[in-house]
């Protein structure tokens, strides 16, 4: 039954997806306009180039932003679709240990391939940060009430089927929250410097930018990312996943929206929680159809915004380096994903 | 022989310093996202290491360098600042071994990312590069910086750089360095002067061994040689080298403050007055030392 919500879900989405092609010249514009592209020659793009920008510096302390404009051949109608559901785990480059979408409701069962016993050194970074976890004092994203609960679970032994089952409990919990209430029901993390909320974190990054803001405002709106809405209208594809960032084990919970707007799709893949390292991350997709001679496809231009308290003391230099690397590591995903639908 | 002259240990008192003001201090400077700061701080101490003709000569060092950096495009920072430094030798008057050389200096340059995954970096430090007896403006110099790094990817970067000093006996010294996290826990960052193999303990703990090379050129007074028995080091210029080799921990004290220590081995010392062909080599003495590195 879980299978064919998700299935319908799923399938509903891109059966309401059909829009008509636009003008040649227009997605090119409009990507000028809002974003910090000024050169897009999309027969390039449409060649596999992929553009790449660093955002301007932000005022907000723990945020970063990067742009990045890149061509599918696939529709965009299809490209948006697979942009929700893309599984980025068969590449080992992506280090993604574990990527499973999650139904509605969610349930206990769909989080246990949660797996600790793993031998590699980011996942045992994790399981020592978790067994380390007081009610008081943890270097994870957590409530006091969770870091209770998995202080309880751990007991100073890290037995890695307690604690993935410890953890499985806490994640299907917050997946539950936001699956009813949304923005809403994502709680603070109440053991870091000071308590911090994900999503206000989200929104200081996006009125940052006031351009990116306004010309993703259908979605971010549905979301409830902007204006007085916190539940979102729209129903994203939810999913977990267990991931290597910057050599330490790290959970997130996410979901992707799409939304069709005039002749092209807004995606917004936001992370509503993550375990450790950084607070969130919203990825903003606008995929136009494109043609370019003979070569059709679909124009893309992505948005990653990133909050993470090593940011505050990142300035200069560092930060520069920090948004050259970023943009490594997502040029290094965008590849895969054209990749992907080039063979499937 | 005269009992070496002892200095005051100036260094220990700046470091004490900086420990008091600097864990508050990270407020005060946290305002603007647009201009970053930089303060390092360190304090060596080598004891007596076998010179010939001399006896042993132990030696304080000190170094303190402040810079900050306004950015003024996404791509381009300024970086403004100064740099004190000291070398304190126990030496007594009548040997042909300064008893201090000291650097007092401006640091002015720029940072620039000039391709998508370059980043260079060319600093010119014009001062004073002396013994301090008697400054005149034939002590002035101003050595060049100019360096690049590669950002292959976030475990792996190369860099390239040389130091420009007309004064020196060698007025350019390249160099290329790598930056390679070949494991979780393992980094090897042999970059010149410092190059070294970390281990990674934990979040905020890092245990190293490595080496450091210290020197730099500098200009004697005009009566150094003739005080010490040999006037031709009249107004004689110094090429000073010094490497340490050792290892050391790290700790990240506060997100933005490091303070690291380390203990070892000096092998070699050596004041080469190469336009006067006399040189004075030291060899084998243990050395300590402490760096406070902060960053608003």
């Amino acid at each position: 039954m879980k299978q064919l919500a998700l299935f319908l879900v799923v399938g509903l989405s891109g059966f309401l997806f059909e829009v008509a092609p636009a003008h040649t010249e227009e997605p090119v514009e409009r990507i000028k306009k809002f974003s910090d592209f000024q050169q897009i020659d999309l027969n390039r793009l449409l060649a596999g180039d992929v553009l790449s920008e660093r955002g301007s510096l932000m005022e907000f302390p723990n945020g970063i932003s990067v742009q990045t404009c890149f061509a599918m051949t696939l529709s965009a109608a299809e490209t948006a679709k697979r942009l929700q559901s893309w599984d980025p785990s068969p590449h080992q480059d992506l280090k993604v240990y574990a990527f499973h979408p999650l139904p509605v409701p969610c349930e206990l069962a769909d989080f246990h391939q949660l797996d600790f016993k793993s031998r590699e050194y980011p996942v045992r970074w994790l399981l020592d940060k978790t067994a380390a976890t007081t009610g008081a004092k943890s270097e994870l994203n957590l409530t006091r009430e969770e870091a209770n609960a998995l202080a309880g679970c751990s007991q100073k032994r890290p037995n890695p089927q307690k604690l993935s089952e410890c953890w499985s409990k806490l994640l299907l919990d917050r997946a539950s929250r936001f699956q009813k209430a949304g923005l809403a029901g994502v709680p603070p993390y109440e053991l870091t410097r000071s308590t911090v909320s994900p999503i206000a974190q989200l929104r200081t990054m996006l009125l940052e930018q006031l351009a990116v803001a306004s010309e993703f405002q259908p979605i971010l709106k549905k979301i409830g990312l902007l204006g007085k809405e916190t539940k979102p209208s729209i129903t994203p594809f939810y999913y977990w996943t267990l991931f290597d960032a910057n050599h330490h084990g790290t959970i997130s919970l996410g979901a992707v929206y799409a939304l069709p707007v005039e002749t092209h799709y807004q995606v917004v893949d936001l992370e509503y929680y993550v375990s450790g390292d950084y607070y969130t991350s919203a990825t903003l997709y606008e995929i136009w159809p494109a043609q370019s001679g003979e070569k059709s496809g679909a124009l893309v231009w992505r948005g990653d915004y990133f909050a993470a308290p090593v940011l505050a003391y990142t300035k200069g230099t560092e930060r520069i380096a920090y948004g050259t690397l970023m943009l490594q590591d997502i040029k290094k995903e965008i590849r895969d994903f054209q990749d992907d639908l080039k063979t499937k | 022989m005269d009992p070496p002259r002892k200095r005051p240990g100036i260094g220990w008192l700046i470091l004490v310093g900086l420990a008091l003001v600097l864990p508050s201090s990270h407020r005060a400077f946290a305002a603007s996202m647009g201009v970053s700061q930089e303060l390092d701080a360190e304090y060596g101490y080598v004891a007596g290491a076998h010179t010939r003709n001399a006896g042993k000569v132990d030696e304080n060092s000190a170094d303190v360098r402040y810079v900050i950096s306004p950015q003024i495009t996404k791509d381009l920072l300024l970086r403004i600042g100064a740099e004190w430094e000291r070398f304190d030798f126990g030496v007594s008057e009548h040997l042909p071994i300064p008893d201090l050389l000291q650097q007092a200096s401006l640091v002015l340059g720029f940072d620039y990312q000039f391709a998508d995954l370059w980043i260079m970096r060319a600093e010119v430090e014009p001062g004073v590069y002396s013994d301090f007896r008697d400054v005149k403006w034939n002590d002035v110099d101003a050595p060049l910086y100019l360096g690049a790094v590669y950002l292959k990817d976030p475990d792996l970067q190369w860099i390239v750089g040389l130091r420009m000093d007309l004064r020196s006996h060698y007025p350019v010294l390249p160099g290329i360095g790598v930056r390679w996290k070949y494991a979780d826990q393992w980094t090897l960052n042999l970059i010149f002067p410092k190059p070294r193999l970390e281990y990674e303990l934990s979040n905020t703990l890092l245990l190293f061994f490595g080496a450091e090379m210290q020197g730099g050129t500098f200009r004697m007074s005009e009566h150094f040689g003739t005080t010490r028995g040999n006037p031709k080091l009249d107004n004689a210029v110094l090429d000073y080298t010094e490497l340490r080799i050792g290892p050391g921990c790290s700790w990240k004290a506060l997100p933005n403050l490091t303070v690291e220590a380390g203990v070892g081995f000096m092998p070699y010392r050596n004041m080469d007055f190469f336009d006067r062909s006399v040189e004075v080599r030291s060899y084998n003495a243990p050395y300590g030392q402490i760096t406070c590195h902060a960053r608003f």
